[in-house]
């Protein structure tokens, strides 16, 4: 038949004794490794995590920079381009401008020499006509009027069409 | 071939007295079994050395042998706990249950031992083991629950009060002879083999039977320590449950 004596007070004691000191002396030290391993892991993931998102912001941040030079070239392109057109288009309009201008010009000159070779024409008519009319009149004039002949004379020539 | 008393008194190398120890204290009578209570000294030593080599040099990056081996059994034990009940509840019980564990295994492994043998083997000891488990009970149910904890054995009938007063009863009486009835029928067995298969039967091959037996006892031995700690666990989950 079953005895249960002294023997089971002692291993309850004995029992809790043994109890008391693992924990003070090993369950102390190994729950505190336990959990410094589990912060370490779980800092190394949230830094891991952390350090992804700066990352991919670092990224995005680059790709905006990048997207945004790639406007500005595009626009300073464009830009360049219309500058060009318009500087040829202004240097055409420069060019048609000399052109007509020298154009003018060149017809002023011609004006001007026309007239020019007019006036000595018509001069030159009126000297050989009052000589010539001296001739025929055979009497010689002063130059006086013979002066004034020749202007009365370019006068009346001037008034001609021709 | 020897009688298993026979064998017990060949195999009694350290001398142990058949006798309880007996003492009286005033007017009180105590008995206390020697080779029990030394062999359970022996034990206590030994997973205090464990337990002291295994966090001597912990280190968090790099767990040496030891460590490993404590680290295992605290976290395969901590899932155990926390499977059956919510953290902070049972961050109380968790060291409770790692020295039921520990101080099992140590003392049905040590009877493998020649010569030793277990502390568990005495149904003294399973009994203390599982009258502690049987407080915590009550002490886990009454700490979380306070006296409301004794209201689910009117549950979910007065009627049922009998029965689970016998079914609270049952649970220590269940854990003492589980544990006992195993290891110690593992101890007589290693005796009887040894009686029936002494001599010669030795040389021409009876120890195979012996040794069959010790490997298979190694199993049984971290298999009750495996259930006695996993049904403490579940009958003090079950008394600090919210659900009723």
């Amino acid at each position: 038949m079953l005895e249960f004596n002294a023997t089971l007070l002692a291993q309850i004691a004995d029992f809790i004794i043994l109890l008391i000191f693992l924990r003070a002396v090993v369950y102390k030290p190994l729950t505190k490794v336990l959990q410094d391993r589990q912060d370490h892991i779980e800092n190394n993931v949230a830094a891991a995590e952390k350090e992804r998102q700066e990352a991919e912001q670092l990224k995005a941040g680059y790709e905006a920079e990048m997207r945004r030079a790639r406007e500005q070239a595009q626009e300073i392109i464009q830009k360049a381009s219309k500058a060009g057109e318009d500087q040829a288009a202004e240097i055409l309009e420069n060019a048609k401008k000399e052109t007509v201008r020298q154009k003018e010009a060149a017809l002023a000159e011609i004006q001007r020499e026309k007239d020019k070779a007019m006036a000595e024409l018509r001069d030159q008519v009126a000297n050989l006509s009052v000589l010539v009319a001296g001739k025929i009149i055979g009497r010689k004039i002063t130059d006086d009027i013979q002066h004034s002949m020749v202007q009365e004379f370019i006068k009346e020539a001037g008034e001609l069409p021709c | 071939m020897l009688s298993f008393e026979q064998v017990e008194e060949r195999l009694n190398f350290w001398q142990w007295p058949h006798h309880p120890y007996e003492v009286t204290v005033g007017n009180m009578h105590l008995a206390f079994n020697v080779k029990t209570m030394v062999m359970t000294w022996v034990v206590m030593i030994l997973v205090a050395i464990f337990g002291i080599v295994a966090t001597r040099n912990a280190n968090m990056r790099r767990p040496n042998g030891t460590q490993n081996v404590l680290e295992a059994v605290w976290e395969f034990i901590r899932g155990l706990v926390y499977e059956n009940m919510d953290k902070k509840k049972g961050n109380a019980l968790l060291s409770i249950v790692i020295t039921y564990f520990i101080f099992i295994l140590f003392s049905n492994l040590i009877g493998l031992v020649p010569t030793m043998s277990s502390p568990t083997a005495d149904y003294n000891t399973t009994m203390a083991l599982a009258l502690c488990t049987f407080f915590l009970i009550f002490i886990f149910g009454i700490r979380y629950k306070g006296l409301k904890y004794f209201k689910h054995y009117l549950e979910p009938f007065p009627l049922f009060l009998p029965i689970i007063i016998v079914e609270d009863l049952a649970k220590p009486i269940t854990l003492t002879f589980r544990l006992y009835g195993n290891i110690y029928a593992g101890e007589v067995l290693v005796a009887v083999l040894l009686g029936l298969l002494g001599g010669w039967t030795h040389v021409l091959g009876g120890f195979v039977a012996s040794t069959i037996w010790l490997a298979f006892s190694i199993f049984v031995g971290l298999i009750q320590a495996f259930i006695f700690t996993m049904l403490s666990i579940v009958y003090v989950s079950q008394a600090v449950a919210d659900h009723h």
